[in-house]
C-alpha cells in the first residue's frame, strides 16, 4: 500500500537536463509554498507546473491504491482524505492562477510577449497559455461586437485601458535567510533600506519584495 | 447633462450585487444613441470651422468639441463598464452555479453574453481536461477537506443517489444521511443538501 | 471567489463611475457655441463666458487638461478651510456620508485641482484618525448602527470586509470543522424564486 511515510523519491522533472528527486513530502511542501505565494501575490508569479505534475501523478497511483482495499478498512477513509487534501491543494492553486489570467488577461500577454521577446521564462503554463489567449479573444471579440454600431468610433479610449494588478499592495513575507539591504519601494523617490531576518514576519509592499519571492528566498503568509 | 443614462445603467448594477437585473437593450440603445448624436455634433463643428475664416468661432468651436468629446468618452466608459461587470458576473455564475444557468437567470441575459458565457465554458472545460494525464475538474474541491464523513439533511426529493462504491440511495426531502465528505460536495453546493453540524 | 484584490479602481469600476458623478462648481472662461443647454436656467443656445455651474466631475476634468483649460475650478465646501478645520478637531465624532458619499474618491480627484495641498494632507488625516474608529468597530460582535450610518462608502466597504473577517475568524476558533454550504449565488436565486413565489400567491 503506497502511502506518503515511504522513503521512496519522487522525479520531478524540469528544465534542468537532470531530474530533481524529492521525498514526497518535499513535493507536497513546494505545493504548498507555491499555493500560498499565489494566493496572496497580487500579481500572477512563474508557474510550477512540475510540482503539478508530480502532485497529480502521485494522487493518482494513491487513489488506486486506494480502490484494491476494503470499504470497512479503516485506512481506506484516512488516505481518502489525504487524496482530497492534495487535489485541493493543486485546484486550488490552478483556480487562482485562472482567475489572475482572467482577471489581467491583456497584461499578462503584453508580459509574457515581452519576456518571451527578451529570451525569459514564461510564467504561465503552455496550457494557461492557451486559455489566456482563448479568454482574451473571447472578450475582445465581445466587446468588438458591441461597440460595433457606429464604424469608425475612436476605440482607444478602451483598448489602452488594460487592467493591471496593483503592485502596491501590502503583504505579510518572511524570510527563509537573513537578507540585507531590501529597498522600500513606496512609490516616493526615498530609498529606505530594510534588513530581513530569518523567519520574522514582515508587513511590506509587494513591490518591494516581488523579486525575493519569486526567487524563492521569502515566502508569502 | 451628457452621460445620465450610461450613468443609469451603473447606477442599477450597484444596486444588485449578487445577481445580473435584465439586460437593459433599451438604455443601451439609448446611450449607443447619443454617442452617435455626439460625433455628429462633433463633425459638423469641425466642418463649421473649416468654412468660417474667423478665428474667434473657429477657437471656440474647440471647446464644444472638448465638450462633446467628454461626452462620448464617458458615455463610452460607462456602456463599457455595464457589459464587463456583468460578464464578471457572469463568469462567477459559472463556478457557482455550473455549466447550465437556471432558466429563470437565463432570460436576464443577452444574446451575446449567452454566446459569450457558453464560449468560456468551453475554453474552461478545454483548459481542465488539458492538466495533468486525465484532466482535473476545478470546479469541485472548493474547500478544504476536514472530516472523513459528514452529517447531511436532504432538502428536496432528488430520488435516487448512487454512491461510488456502487450502492444507491433513496434521497428523500428532509432525510439525513451520514456519508462520505467527497460524496457529497457536489450536492451541498447545488443546494441538495444541507451540511449539518 | 478566491482572489480579493487590493482596493484599486480602475476604468472600469463601478464605485469610480459613482464618484466623478458627483458635482463640483466651476466658472466657464470664455464662450462655448451650442452649449447653452448645459445651463439649466437659461434658454440661449451658446454658454456664455462667465457662467457658473456645477458639473460632474468627470467633465471638469476633460475641460481642464492642457494649458488652455476651459473651466476655472473652485473647491466644493466639504473640502474647504471651514470644514476642514472641523475634521482636524474631531474627525471621528464626524459624518461623513452626510459631507459626502465619496468623500475619499472624490477628494482623490479634486485634489488634483488644490495646488496648496490642502486636500491631500486632510484626505491623510481623516482617513487615518477614523481607520482605527473602523477597526474597532469590526471587532465587537454587535455593531452599533449609528456610527455605521456616518461612514461614507470607502469607510463602509472596509468596515464590512473587517466585520466579515472577524466573523470567520471567530467561527474558526469556535469550531475547527468547516461548514461546507451551497455557493452564495445559488442560495440567494432560491431566496429569491421562494420570494417572487409568495408575491404571485
Amino acid at each position: 500500500m503506497y502511502s506518503l511515510t515511504d522513503t521512496e523519491n519522487l522525479l520531478l522533472s524540469s528544465d534542468e537536463e537532470e531530474d530533481v528527486q524529492l521525498t514526497p513530502a518535499e513535493v507536497i511542501e513546494m505545493m504548498e509554498g507555491a499555493w500560498i505565494n499565489e494566493k496572496f501575490a497580487p500579481e500572477i508569479l512563474p508557474h510550477r507546473s512540475e510540482i503539478v505534475d508530480c502532485l497529480l501523478a502521485q494522487v493518482t497511483s494513491m487513489e488506486e491504491n486506494i480502490q484494491g482495499l476494503d470499504s470497512s478498512d479503516f485506512k481506506k477513509s484516512i488516505h481518502q482524505l489525504e487524496v482530497d487534501r492534495l487535489r485541493f491543494l493543486v485546484s486550488s492553486y490552478l483556480r487562482t492562477r485562472l482567475e489572475k489570467i482572467e482577471c489581467y488577461s491583456t497584461h499578462i500577454l503584453k508580459e509574457e510577449a515581452e519576456r518571451s521577446r527578451r529570451g525569459e521564462e514564461s510564467y504561465l503554463s503552455e496550457q494557461e497559455s492557451v486559455f489566456a489567449r482563448n479568454f482574451s479573444q473571447g472578450l475582445e471579440f465581445y466587446f468588438d461586437k458591441l461597440l460595433n454600431f457606429y464604424p469608425g468610433l475612436p476605440t482607444e479610449s478602451w483598448s489602452s485601458r488594460i487592467i493591471e494588478p496593483n503592485l502596491h499592495s501590502f503583504i505579510f513575507v518572511k524570510s527563509k535567510t537573513d537578507v540585507e539591504g531590501v529597498i522600500i519601494d513606496d512609490g516616493t523617490d526615498g530609498d529606505d533600506l530594510a534588513d530581513f531576518r530569518a523567519g520574522t514576519p514582515i508587513l511590506i509592499s509587494y513591490n518591494s519584495v516581488s523579486g525575493l519571492v519569486k526567487k524563492g528566498d521569502v515566502n508569502l503568509i | 447633462m451628457y452621460g445620465e443614462k450610461g450613468f443609469a445603467l451603473i447606477k442599477e448594477l450597484s444596486r444588485c450585487k449578487e445577481t445580473l437585473p435584465p439586460y437593459n437593450t433599451d438604455l443601451v440603445n439609448a446611450v449607443s444613441n447619443e454617442i452617435k448624436q455626439l460625433l455628429e455634433q462633433i463633425k459638423d463643428a469641425q466642418s463649421t470651422s473649416d468654412n468660417e475664416s474667423a478665428l474667434v468661432t473657429a477657437g471656440s468651436k474647440i471647446s464644444t468639441i472638448t465638450i462633446a468629446h467628454a461626452g462620448i468618452k464617458r458615455n463610452l466608459r460607462c456602456l463599457l463598464s455595464y457589459h464587463y461587470n456583468r460578464i464578471k458576473c457572469l463568469r462567477t455564475m459559472r463556478w457557482e452555479f455550473g455549466s447550465i444557468l437556471p432558466a429563470d437567470i437565463k432570460v436576464n441575459l443577452s444574446a451575446e453574453e449567452i454566446e459569450w458565457f457558453s464560449k468560456y465554458s468551453q475554453m474552461l472545460a478545454s483548459y481542465m481536461r488539458s492538466i495533468g494525464d486525465e484532466g482535473v475538474n476545478l470546479a469541485i474541491d472548493m474547500k478544504p477537506p476536514k472530516a472523513l464523513y459528514i452529517e447531511v439533511r436532504c432538502l428536496v426529493d432528488y430520488g435516487r443517489f448512487e454512491l461510488t462504491d456502487g450502492s444507491v440511495l433513496l434521497l428523500k426531502k428532509d432525510s439525513r444521511h451520514y456519508l462520505p465528505r467527497s460524496e457529497c460536495e457536489e450536492l451541498i453546493r447545488q443546494g441538495v443538501f444541507q451540511h449539518i453540524v | 471567489m478566491a482572489l480579493h484584490p487590493s482596493y484599486a479602481p480602475n476604468f472600469y469600476s463601478i464605485e469610480d463611475i459613482l464618484a466623478t458623478q458627483e458635482r463640483i462648481p466651476c466658472k466657464f472662461l470664455g464662450n462655448v457655441p451650442d452649449m447653452g443647454h448645459l445651463n439649466p436656467s437659461t434658454l440661449e443656445k451658446d454658454l456664455a463666458a462667465g457662467t457658473v455651474l456645477e458639473l460632474p466631475v468627470w467633465l471638469v476634468q476633460e475641460l481642464s487638461l492642457g494649458r488652455h483649460s476651459i473651466v476655472a475650478t473652485e473647491l466644493p465646501k466639504i473640502y474647504k478651510e471651514s470644514y476642514r478645520e472641523i475634521l482636524k478637531a474631531d474627525a471621528c465624532a464626524v459624518d461623513l456620508h452626510k459631507f459626502n458619499l465619496y468623500f475619499y474618491e472624490l477628494g482623490k480627484h479634486i485634489k488634483h485641482f488644490d495646488r496648496k495641498g490642502d486636500v491631500h494632507d486632510i484626505l491623510l488625516h481623516t482617513f487615518k484618525t477614523r481607520f482605527r474608529q473602523i477597526m474597532d468597530l469590526a471587532d465587537h460582535s454587535v455593531s452599533d448602527p449609528t456610527v455605521q450610518e456616518r461612514l461614507e462608502t470607502l469607510e463602509a466597504r472596509l468596515f464590512s470586509d473587517a466585520y466579515d473577517a472577524r466573523t470567520k475568524l471567530n467561527a474558526w476558533l469556535v469550531e475547527s470543522g468547516a461548514i461546507l454550504e451551497a455557493a452564495n449565488m445559488v442560495v440567494n436565486h432560491k431566496k429569491r424564486k421562494r420570494m417572487n413565489l409568495d408575491i404571485i400567491m
